[in-house]
């Protein structure tokens, strides 16, 4: 399945590099989500797939025969996760409020730049 | 001697202090200051004399090497002295020039940090802590020439001098970090041993460059030249002290300095010899249409600074001693002439000669002194300049091949020295009396009896030429050639060729005089353009800058958001593609084909689904989108034995999706912003970010991979962490910091969310 | 896992900022009158983290299953971090009030940035790294929008947001890459592990990648497009944290991850790529700061060129490098927290009085003021014997030691154009006498904050050589 989640994975990214160039915010944040998944599934297929053996030691061994899947991406990536969460929650409630103060999404008319001489 | 150094730095702080209420006798209060220090290094001139190197070091910064280390040898007392004594008088003036200026007390302040620095940076032996009071000269001096600054010139050139011998500067510290680099040492005493070695180190021609860069730009010499006479928007004492008898003397000091380090190579003496011949010339040249007092005497200083720097371009014993001879001399005399072109301009209102004429009745010391300055600074005996011209000419006249040419281009360039003598010393003052903008009348005291002094001092020196340079002329030999001169120095070599061109030069000077206006109208009719102009390069390259900038401003810094980021990512992909395309056998790789029909189930779903979000133009239609597209992976990491990821994922896709929901209808509706072409070019970039990405998983999962980290975290899960679900055990134990991290993290973003919304809450309640 | 009280006692410096963020929470929920009790609480919290940093120095350690160090240059960073913010707490005091816009979360977030930035530099792993940058940047992104409900400031921070967590991205990226090469985040064993990695371009890849997103953080060229604008949109006191603490605790990330891979001398894979950044930064930054109007965007810019020296150390890779980046660091957040303080103090509501014009004539209406702001700019040119000339002379040193000489004569090259840009200011505040009436806002603790900045940057300058030393011992 690694050449088919690799495949994902570019469709992922794929996906959210063109919704982060829209000049809409809501599709600039929607491609953001994207981004984050590709992420997490990149961290996740380059840490090796295992099927069927989670990292669960059970009751009376010290310890886990191979094969099991690496728990240390699965760490990483929860982390990952819960860190995008707080910061896609931030990203809708800015956008709302610049969408609120600004009074457009179209992120060309936000274009302050240098007044040169 | 760091105490008298100290003792500069606070006296010159404390003179705002003591200014207002001691207005009147402020210039003779200010002139002891100089004249102490005079009296401290004069009190070691026998020690000096006698052959004595007096070297003291005071810690700074130890472990760099980088220290206080002050040498006193028979160069740095000659410049010392010149410093300090030239300084008595500009002191004892400016207590009477400034006087009707604002913030004079502030002046008197710079100008003593200023004589504080260049005392320090002559008897500096570090080369770090010479180039700090190097730097502190050029600030000190920008500061001095913006002094007069209800001028919009006086800020361009200050700005434009501060930069030229700034920058000159820092060039000199790369070539001093170089050449520690050969010697291990920031010391220039620990150089003198190592000519050897330092000119056949790979750097040396780097060294020799920067070094020079840094002299030439401070003491003017061509195509640095522009920046002096811009410099004379600077009040007159400024001008006479720092831009003719001390500051822009540095570089030459330096050279000097280094020349036994690392002189005697082609490329250090020829470089020198002719950078110093150009500028003598041409800077004579360039005086020719001034009528400006001021300016004429600054490119007559050009000239004279060029003649220096050639004679230590020549090296020879002979022009050594003709080196220090001409230094002390035109330090004498020009700093008095500069002096006198104040007191005309302070006196009679007006700085253009062809205004002046007929003063010497109403101004009749002042007519003496500038005829004694003259006569010195056109070579006539018995003054000094004569001996400093004749020795001059005898130290050229040695020169292989070349010793003709050059003689007949100093003879040229001195002859345009002595018209412009003659328009400033005696014009002003002789023929019919034309009228002045002020009712011309003789200068106070203050003003005239120090420029006096100095004339005085040159006739003395002239006559008895021995007791006042002879003794230590040796020793100063010594610091730059390590040869002792044993030439005596006298005033009469008899009748010879030199005297002979000296008296050429004379004639030639006054003829260039009397035709000078008919020379002039030649010489425009020619049209001959001025090509060797440096000072338009200097603006052209700050133009230069300025359209670089509002190119920029299109291009890059537009405020597109969309364009960064396009511009970033085209950097990084293309970057991280170079470093894999290097990668042999990228393609050698058999990824895992075996796919079941729920794997394909769930490709096809997901795909579907991210489809849909970009294509859709309804908010509700993208927002299930995503939740499908999040819920979908969830399941992955199912199938994958990550049942907790699964878990987090799930729960997490649920809150996302009710956060869009909730503030759904406060989001605006997708407009069909983009243009076709531009939907086609995010296309592109798109998928060449995609398919990089899809080819590095594909490369990494075909390498094999061994986790010892795996195994740490299995085998000490249940003994170390008392848990058996590894994952969690290693989020709460091994790794607890990070999920720390996350929580707080969490709890931020928590924060700014809140802080967000009640901005709003406040607003409404307004 | 702490394994002793001694543990506790190395990290206390963190746990003052967290202990204050915490504290600061509850101050907040419950006091009415929280503004006051806040800020005197940022200034001991930032006070005593910082001075315990310096005093601690000693205590080298790594805890945490090898996640975290302290004492050392970690401490040095962490004091500069603290006494940073120490400033930037007493800059704002008046100057958020000047809007009347005060939020209680101010002072929290301020607090939590700065824990992030002490996590960066004392982070043993690269997890670590991510972790204390995302606390950095999310409280950044919440500083740079949070003061108004002004048009530009909404820009900054939404500018701010996106290229930054796209910067996130990359490290993200990179650490991944690295991760699925060496089979692990932790740097001691990356250190080890390095040399049988050079030969994996995946693996340098990744590391490229890191740096690429780190290039973002410290504001360098070619990813340095959202300084101007954010610098320009957030309140004053806050662009000066992000310019000074910012680049600080992105530049000590780098030299933690940079000092494993240096490690087996083949770091030099990656000089190429610094003195690409290196070089364009300063060139760039210096040329494009002369013809800025406003003085926000020319310190901006004047940022991005200092991005650029301080990368000539990453550049030359020795250990003088490291200590200079670490001196000149130090010199620059305080110089340019000084500025920015100037900046803040003079700036009038609505965000009036920030061009260049409105220092015309400054030295006759506030010689004080004028002549601190000409301190900070001397020093920010790098004229001796200010601070930052030492910063600049130590980097430029570590270049020509290890061959660079032509990069660090682009250095001078941009020096030079800089000097042009800063004293500039210099020159309208001295020379020019006519300029419109600005009135500096008089703020007993913004003048308290910039003196002490002034004072920092004499003492270095004047006095580098103790904290060089103590630098360098620990290298």
């Amino acid at each position: 399945m690694s050449f088919l989640l690799a495949l994902i994975i570019g469709i992922l990214y794929g996906a959210g590099t063109y919704m982060i160039l829209r000049r809409s915010l809501v599709k600039v944040i929607l491609g953001l989500i994207f981004l984050g998944h590709a992420a997490n599934l990149l961290i996740f297929t380059i840490g090796r797939l295992t099927k069927g053996a989670p990292p669960f030691i059970p009751q009376g061994a010290e310890t886990l025969a191979e094969p099991y899947a690496d728990p240390l991406p699965q760490a990483l990536i929860l982390t990952a996760i819960v860190i995008g969460f707080g910061v896609q929650a931030f990203a809708i409630v800015l956008f709302k409020r610049t969408y609120q103060t600004v009074g457009t999404d179209d992120l060309d008319k936000m274009k302050s730049t240098d007044e040169l001489k | 001697m760091l105490n008298l150094i100290l003792i500069g730095f606070a006296a010159s702080a404390i003179a705002p202090f003591i200014y207002k209420p001691l207005k009147n006798y402020f210039g003779w209060i200010a002139a002891t200051f100089p004249l102490y220090i005079f009296l401290s290094f004069i009190s070691r001139y026998n020690q000096i004399a006698g052959g004595d190197i007096i070297r003291e070091t005071f810690n700074w910064i130890p472990s760099l090497g980088i220290n206080f280390t002050f040498l006193l040898d028979g160069l740095s007392l000659t410049f010392v002295l010149i410093i300090t004594l030239i300084g008595v008088v500009v002191f004892l003036y400016a207590g009477a020039y400034m006087k009707d200026y604002d913030h004079a007390d502030r002046f008197f302040v710079y100008i003593g940090i200023f004589m504080t620095s260049m005392v320090g940076m002559v008897i500096s032996d570090n080369m770090i802590t010479l180039f700090v009071f190097w730097e502190l000269t050029s600030i000190t001096s920008y500061l001095l020439i913006g002094f007069n600054h209800h001028k919009e010139k006086s800020r361009k050139y200050a700005l434009q001098a501060l930069l030229v011998t700034g920058g000159g500067g820092l060039a000199l510290m790369a070539g001093f970090i170089l050449l520690s680099q050969i010697s291990g040492s920031l010391e220039i005493s620990s150089l003198y041993d190592l000519n050897e070695t330092i000119r056949n180190a790979p750097t040396y021609t780097a060294i020799v460059i920067l070094v020079l860069i840094g002299a030439f730009t401070k003491s003017a010499q061509f195509p640095f030249q522009f920046w002096l006479p811009n410099a004379m928007e600077a009040p007159t004492p400024v001008s006479a002290y720092l831009h003719s008898a001390t500051m822009v003397k540095a570089g030459i000091y330096l050279i000097a300095r280094m020349n036994h380090s690392l002189g005697g190579s082609a490329l250090w003496q020829d470089t020198i010899l002719i950078v110093g011949a150009i500028t003598m010339l041409f800077a004579a040249t360039l005086s020719f249409n001034q009528m400006d007092l001021k300016k004429l005497l600054a490119y007559s200083t050009l000239s004279v600074l060029g003649t220096l720097t050639m004679l230590l371009g020549i090296g020879s014993k002979l022009a050594i001693k003709a080196f220090f001879i001409y230094i002390i001399a035109h330090s004498l005399y020009k700093g008095t002439l500069f002096l006198v072109a104040g007191i005309l301009d302070h006196e009679t209102g007006t700085r253009d000669v062809s205004k002046l004429g007929g003063l010497r009745k109403h101004l009749p010391i002042t007519t003496v002194i500038a005829a004694l300055a003259s006569f010195s600074m056109m070579g006539i005996i018995p003054l000094v300049g004569f001996i400093g011209k004749e020795t001059v000419y005898s130290a050229i006249l040695e020169v292989d091949y070349w010793g003709l040419f050059l003689l007949s281009i100093s003879v040229i360039a001195n002859a345009l020295i002595v018209m412009i003598t003659i328009l400033v010393g005696f014009k002003p003052f002789w023929g019919k009396l034309l009228s002045t903008p002020k009712a011309p009348h003789e200068a106070p005291i203050k003003m005239w009896l120090g420029p006096l002094a100095l004339a005085v001092l040159g006739l003395l020196m002239g006559i008895f030429p021995n007791v006042f340079i002879g003794r230590l002329l040796d020793q100063s030999a010594i610091s730059i050639i390590s040869e002792k001169l044993e030439l005596p120095i006298k005033l009469w070599h008899g009748f010879n060729f030199v005297l002979l061109m000296s008296f050429v030069t004379l004639l030639l000077g006054v003829g260039v005089y009397y035709f000078r206006t008919k020379i002039l109208h030649i010489a425009q009719n020619l049209k001959i353009k001025n090509i060797f102009k440096p000072s338009e390069w200097y603006e052209f390259l700050l133009n230069g800058m300025m359209s670089f900038a509002k190119l920029q401003t299109k291009v890059l810094q537009n405020g597109y958001l969309r364009n960064y980021i396009i511009f970033i990512l085209v950097t990084a992909v293309s970057l991280a593609s170079l470093a894999l395309f290097k990668v042999e056998n990228l393609f050698r790789i058999t990824p895992d084909f075996s796919i079941t029909f729920y794997e394909s189930a769930i490709v096809i779903i997901i795909v579907l689904a991210t489809f849909m979000v970009i294509i859709s133009d309804s908010r509700l239609k993208s927002i299930v989108g995503i939740g499908v597209v999040g819920f979908t992976m969830g399941i992955i990491f199912i199938i994958h034995s990550a049942p907790d990821l699964a878990l987090t994922t799930f729960a997490i896709e649920t809150l996302t999706v009710i956060l869009f929901v909730l503030v759904l209808y406060k989001l605006p509706k997708f407009l069909p912003f983009s243009k076709s072409y531009s939907r086609l070019r995010d296309i592109i970039i798109a998928s060449s970010v995609g398919l990089f990405m899809t080819l590095v998983v594909l490369y990494i999962t075909s390498i094999e991979l061994q986790s010892e980290l795996k195994k740490f975290y299995t085998d000490n899960s249940v003994p170390g962490g008392k848990g058996r679900n590894v994952v969690n055990v290693i989020l709460v134990d091994f790794r607890a910091i990070d999920t720390l991290g996350e929580i707080t993290v969490l709890a931020i973003a928590a924060i700014g969310v809140f802080a967000l919304l009640k901005l709003k809450l406040e607003d409404r309640n307004k | 896992m702490l394994n002793s009280l001694q543990d506790l006692y190395h990290i206390i410096p963190l746990l003052i900022v967290s202990g204050g963020i915490l504290v600061s929470i509850i101050v907040e929920m419950y006091s009415k009158d929280s503004e006051k009790i806040l800020f005197a609480l940022s200034i001991l919290v930032f006070g005593a983290a910082g001075l315990f940093s310096l005093y601690s120095v000693n205590n080298v350690s790594i805890l945490f299953n090898g996640m975290l160090a302290t004492g050392g240059n970690v401490n040095v960073f962490s004091f500069i971090f603290n006494i940073g913010a120490f400033i930037v707490t007493l800059l704002s005091a008046d100057y958020i009030r000047k809007y009347g816009t005060y939020y209680g979360e101010y002072y929290i977030i301020l607090q939590s940035s700065v824990l992030g930035m002490m996590l960066m530099a004392g982070a043993k792993d690269l997890f670590i790294i991510f972790i204390g940058l995302e606390l950095m940047s999310i409280s950044f992104y919440v500083l740079a929008g949070l003061n108004r409900k002004r048009y530009n400031a909404n820009e900054a921070s939404l500018k701010y947001f996106l290229l930054g967590a796209f910067a996130t991205g990359f490290i993200v990226y990179g650490i991944g890459l690295i991760y699925g090469t060496a089979q692990t985040t932790s740097i001691d064993i990356l250190t080890v592990r390095f040399p049988q990695l050079t030969g994996n371009l995946l693996f340098l890849a990744g590391v490229l990648l890191f740096l690429v997103g780190f290039t973002f953080k410290i504001a360098a060229f070619p990813f340095h497009m959202w300084v101007p604008d954010v610098y320009q949109g957030s309140p004053t006191v806050v662009a000066g944290l992000f310019s000074t603490g910012g680049k600080a605790a992105a530049f000590s990330a780098i030299l933690v991850t940079l000092a494993a891979l240096f490690n087996g001398n083949v770091g030099s894979l990656f000089t190429p790529y610094l003195i690409f950044v290196s070089a364009l930064s300063m060139i760039y930054g210096s040329i494009v700061a002369i013809s800025q109007d406003d003085i926000k965007r020319m310190l901006a810019y004047s940022s991005i060129s200092h991005a650029g020296y301080l990368a000539i150390g990453l550049a030359a890779g020795n250990s003088e490098g490291t200590a200079g980046i670490i001196f000149y660091l130090a010199a620059y957040s305080f110089m340019n927290l000084g500025a920015f303080g100037i900046v803040a103090l003079i700036e009038g509501e609505n965000e009036t009085n920030l061009s260049i014009a409105s220092y015309a004539g400054l030295a006759k209406r506030n010689p004080a003021l004028a002549a601190l702001l000409s301190i900070f700019m001397f020093s920010l040119s790098g004229i001796p014997p200010f601070a930052g000339f030492f910063g600049k002379y130590y980097v430029f040193f570590a270049a020509i030691k290890s061959g660079l000489t032509w990069l660090a004569l682009i250095g001078i090259l941009s020096s030079v154009i800089s000097v042009y840009f800063y004293l500039r200011i210099v020159v309208l505040m001295y020379f020019k006498d006519q300029g419109e009436e600005v009135i500096p806002s008089k703020s007993a603790m913004g003048m308290v904050g910039v003196v002490l900045s002034a004072i920092l940057v004499v003492l270095l300058g004047v006095f580098p050589g103790s904290i060089i030393n103590l630098i360098s011992s620990f290298l």
